[in-house]
């Protein structure tokens, strides 16, 4: 839940990164403390194991001049993946005001993003949250691997629903579509605050798709991870 | 939910306050309310260039941890916490509205005698939370003026 203290006047609003085991939360928090020079940012920790894999969370505070007025700082945290970390999950998501939802495009890690929505939905319920009152954008990541799921099956898998979120590709190891995701989801937080809010970004229910599909492929025949082995 | 949603000037005032008394009577070095969701809301004392959102994010996810093991073992809730180092040691009280008391302290001072202030400081600060949560209850939403959403809004 979103803090204000009017003292001080500050914003704290929590962004968890959720996705499957090794889908690139983690690196899009490393990619973001290496490319905000701007931003005041703290130092980025992580509870991970002795082989990088995260056990608890990774943490980054971000202190930025967003609203007028107001200084917002954003947290920053992810979930660990390993689907043995889910109370781990559920702890991280107290107090959630938005997510990013991190997909691994390969092919052959489909059904573990999707198993990773599903828990991801679970355990917002375990917090008595939902999808529908927690703003959240979609990180379409590692595009380049050659075997990529196309974007439209990504997003017939993942975005096909009344109130389609806003989607992006990346590249999270080489920091391309990094910034515009977090960029995204603080503004889709803290345009509940103005009174002017950007239409593009409060209009959830028909968003500016910055992945482009054309209208012949919206409900595409889906294909099976063997047609593209193949 | 999550802790409350918003201090006023006053509310925060009264709180440091309180902090601030209860610092003086057990000789920590620092104390601070924050959230089981990892926000910081009030502090009082000196931690030098430690960076204390990291320490309230820690302390929260400390506490959860420590929230799970409890109810595995059947009990509702630890109400507190103790870590023990060297030279410095913390305390984790448990607060109502998913709120938490963090204190560090030092060799001046000992853990009966932190814990015994802290056990009094937490009664006075669950009254202040209780009023922030009613005002908050009735207060008007955040609105500012203006369109944040330019291109120097964007984090970068």
């Amino acid at each position: 839940m979103a803090f204000i203290n009017y003292s001080s006047r500050e914003i704290q609003l929590k962004i968890v990164y959720y996705g499957a085991a090794l889908c690139g939360k983690t690196t899009n928090l490393v990619t973001l403390h290496k490319q905000i020079t701007h931003a005041q940012k703290g130092e980025l920790v992580s509870l991970a194991t002795d082989a990088d894999r995260t056990l608890f969370f990774d943490f980054l505070s971000l202190n930025t001049k967003t609203l007028p007025g107001f200084t917002t700082r954003f947290q920053l945290y992810t979930v660990p993946g390993q689907a043995i970390y889910n109370t781990t999950r559920q702890l991280v998501l107290k107090g959630v005001d938005g997510i990013v939802f991190v997909v691994d495009s390969h092919w052959d890690k489909m059904a573990d993003n999707v198993e990773s929505f599903s828990n991801l939905q679970e355990n917002l319920i375990e917090n008595h949250l939902s999808l529908v009152q927690i703003p959240y954008v979609l990180q379409y990541n590692k595009r380049d691997i050659p075997n990529a799921a196309p974007i439209n099956y990504l997003e017939f898998t993942f975005n096909n629903r009344a109130n389609r979120a806003l989607a992006f590709e990346s590249v999270a190891a080489t920091g391309s579509g990094v910034l515009e995701t977090l960029n995204a989801a603080a503004r889709l937080l803290l345009a509940k605050y103005s009174k002017t809010p950007n239409a593009n970004v409060t209009g959830m229910s028909q968003p500016n798709l910055s992945v482009a599909v054309p209208p012949s492929e919206v409900n595409p025949p889906v294909p099976t991870p063997n047609d593209a082995v193949a | 939910m999550t802790g409350i949603g918003m201090l006023t000037a006053e509310d925060q005032m009264a709180i440091e306050q309180r902090l601030a008394e209860f610092l003086a009577k057990s000789e920590a070095q620092w104390s601070a309310l924050v959230d089981k969701g990892g926000n910081l809301f009030a502090q009082s004392g000196d931690t030098g260039k430690l960076d204390l959102s990291i320490l309230s994010a820690l302390a929260a996810g400390s506490f959860a941890a420590t929230h799970e093991l409890a109810k595995r073992l059947g009990e509702s809730e630890f109400s507190a916490l103790y870590h023990e180092g060297h030279g410095q040691h913390i305390l984790m009280s448990a607060l109502h509205h998913e709120c938490l008391l963090v204190t560090i302290f030092g060799e001046r001072t000992n853990i009966g005698l932190v814990r015994f202030y802290a056990q009094q400081v937490t009664a006075t600060l669950n009254e202040l939370l209780q009023q922030a949560r009613e005002k908050e209850a009735v207060a008007i939403p955040l609105q500012v003026e203006g369109d944040f959403l330019n291109d120097q809004a964007t984090i970068t």
